[in-house]
């Protein structure tokens, strides 16, 4: 009862958050449009979250998911700017995303570097790629059918909120079925959980790393193509600092960075309640700093309620 | 020292004497050894509007002669820190003189003032300075921004009939150019006893990307409003497309801030209903000759004002908004000294 308990707090932390917000302005409940808003405000910050999630319970990190995400939007741009269908962009970022993965697996596995140090130099590396990729400016393209996934009202009115965040739902259940049964997912769980032990058990260390990265980068890739159907337009300079938003979306959702452990839905849930902490203090009208004062002591909280809880349990 | 800087500047003139006798033909002569060098700082890379301010500074590299520029903004958009450090460089590096558009208007006072000390003169474009202009920098080559957002307050009220409930979406806390918008416009909107503001002070961020959330999260607490300003380009960006998102793109009475490619053509197609411009390739020119007189002992007046219009559908065939907005804007003559 207690691992479920454990499991499911993260999603404790969404709903004091949002009876919280009840209570202090019962006039303004969230309606269907903000739900929307706030779902489709997930998206990106989800997706990515989806491949740190991957790397954390591996016992990585990785700061380059924005510039990565920025990268594969330029990508994606400049495929529908060229003549390619939105389906050639979408799988064209997510191939960029890929790549940008590789290059950090392949930089921390083969010359041994700190995930922290090796994916803090490609952060750079894929920011200056991107702007050099789209001449330093935005990449104006249309993103055709893809601009239909991130519509705040959907075309079809049963799907109630943005395609986008159906298709975050679908790479979630994925993700989270990755992880719990294949073997690539109960490999990168014992690396996280004690490497050393993983290698004696024969598990091949450096190959899953770099499928971990890939992994993470291909998530990435996904989020540049859905900000580039944002904003209809591939942004060298978009996603900046999305890396640390990404983290406390899983951190939130019960992740330690020390690995082994961690939960898609969890970093899910950290998503949503990041989208709807901005939505609300909007519509309360509070300042930015306010708001930023609010975000950064939820995470603190979250993460302190968790620690806390587990070490009741432990004892 | 005289010697080796002796030895240094024959040395330069040697390596250009050797360059222009490279058969290639098309080699463009070497900037001679005396020639100044200006270095140009925008508040970033990106944006449309910092590109334009290029074309004009490289359009007086060209025209004025014996000036060498060198553009070169902070690695990341609206990175103080990065401007700050990006101008004690330039300062060690011995430049001639800075064009600079501050992101801040305190934080890059220190910079400056140490600029002036290493007797580094310091023109200031676009966005002003916390210090005095003649005294602590040259001269402050900018656009009217109070004025520039007057004008859209104006025409807005106008658009609206003068009924209604208005939308400020500002752009970033500290950045002075667009805060003096936002006053200009606040100014002259509450001219008109029937609108009502709603301004609840939130910020757009600083990419097109931050914009569009906040304007999304802004029109869900505010669906009922008529009219919209916001106070640049990635800010009207942002909230052309959140409009956009919820239908009400050209059925809100729309004023934004700047142009580019996908604001001229929602513009065109009626999304935006008048465009606040300013004349950044003029900006670019003028900062760089203003720099450039200094050094060469013309007096430089401590305030240059580079002009802003109002563009609106119809006047989109003008020959003054061809002159601002087309791609051959770039190419367009520049008055003389003005």
């Amino acid at each position: 009862v207690s691992a479920w308990l454990t499991r499911l707090s993260p999603l404790v932390g969404l709903c004091a958050a949002v009876v919280l917000f009840l209570v202090i302005a019962p006039d303004r409940p969230p309606g269907l449009m903000d739900l929307r808003i706030i779902a489709l405000h997930t998206v990106i910050v989800g997706t990515a979250a989806l491949g740190m999630t991957v790397v954390i319970v591996c016992g990585g990190i990785d700061l380059s998911v924005g510039s990565a995400a920025a990268l594969a939007s330029v990508v994606a741009a400049k495929v529908a700017k060229g003549g390619g269908s939105p389906g050639e962009a979408l799988l064209a970022a997510v191939a960029a995303g890929g790549l940008c993965g590789l290059y950090n697996g392949v930089l921390i596995t083969g010359l041994r570097l700190p995930p922290f140090i090796a994916t803090l130099g490609t952060l750079g590396f894929f920011r200056g790629a991107a702007k050099w990729l789209s001449d330093k400016g935005p990449v104006s393209a249309s993103p055709g059918w893809m601009e239909g996934w991130v519509q705040l009202v959907p075309a079809k009115a049963w799907m109630v909120v943005a395609p986008a965040v159906w298709v975050l739902a679908g790479l979630s259940l994925l993700t989270s079925a990755m992880l719990h049964w294949t073997v690539f997912g109960r490999r990168l769980t014992a690396i996280g959980s004690n490497e050393e032990a993983a290698r004696r058990a024969g598990v091949p260390i450096r190959r899953t790393k770099v499928f971990v990265y890939i992994a993470g980068g291909l998530f990435a890739g996904m989020a540049g193509a859905i900000l580039f159907a944002r904003l209809t337009q591939g942004d060298p300079t978009a996603a900046a600092g999305l890396e640390l938003e990404v983290i406390a979306a899983v951190v939130i959702g019960g992740a330690s960075l020390s690995g082994g452990t961690g939960s898609v839905a969890g970093a899910c849930a950290g998503a949503v309640l990041m989208a709807f902490l901005k939505n609300r203090c909007t519509v309360l009208g509070w300042e930015n700093y306010i708001q930023e004062i609010v975000v950064g002591h939820i995470i603190i909280a979250a993460v302190a309620l968790d620690r806390w809880r587990r070490m009741r349990g432990a004892a | 020292v005289r010697y080796l800087m002796l030895a240094v500047m024959g040395l330069a003139l040697g390596l250009g004497g050797c360059e222009e006798k490279t058969p290639t033909g098309n080699v463009v002569p070497p900037p001679a050894a005396n020639s100044l060098r200006i270095a140009v700082v925008p508040k970033g890379t990106t944006h449309d509007f910092w590109k334009s301010v290029e074309a004009g500074a490289r359009k007086a590299e060209a025209e004025l002669g014996g000036v060498v520029v060198t553009y070169r903004g902070p690695e990341k958009e609206d990175d103080r820190e990065q401007q700050v450090s990006l101008v004690q460089n330039l300062i060690a590096g011995k430049y001639d003189a800075i064009v600079l558009a501050p992101l801040d208007d305190t934080a890059l006072v220190g910079p400056v003032r140490q600029a002036g000390a290493a007797k580094i003169p310091v023109v200031i474009i676009d966005s002003g300075l916390e210090a005095k202009a003649g005294e602590d920098y040259v001269s402050f080559v900018a656009t009217d921004n109070e004025e520039g957002g007057r004008l859209a307050g104006k025409k807005l009220g106008e658009l609206m009939d003068g009924k209604g409930k208005v939308l400020l979406l500002r752009y970033q806390e500290g950045s002075a150019s667009t805060a003096l918008r936002e006053k200009g416009f606040l100014e002259a909107i509450a001219k008109f006893e029937g609108i009502t503001v709603v301004d609840p002070k939130r910020y757009a961020g600083p990419t097109r990307g931050t914009a569009q959330e906040a304007a999304e999260n802004l029109l869900s607490a505010n669906g009922d409003i008529a009219g919209v300003f916001c106070p640049n380009e990635s800010s009207t960006f942002g909230m052309l497309l959140a409009l956009r998102g919820r239908g009400m793109a050209g059925k809100v009475k729309f004023v934004g801030f700047d142009a580019s490619e996908g604001l001229v053509e929602a513009l065109r197609s009626g999304q935006i209903d008048a465009l606040t411009v300013q004349n950044p390739v003029r900006m670019g020119y003028l900062g760089v000759k203003a720099a450039v007189d200094h050094l060469r002992g013309k007096t430089v007046e401590p305030r240059v004002d580079t002009g802003v219009g109002l563009i609106t559908r119809e006047s989109l065939s003008s020959p003054e908004a061809k002159e601002l907005l087309s791609p051959e804007m770039l190419k367009a003559p520049l008055p003389e000294g003005s």
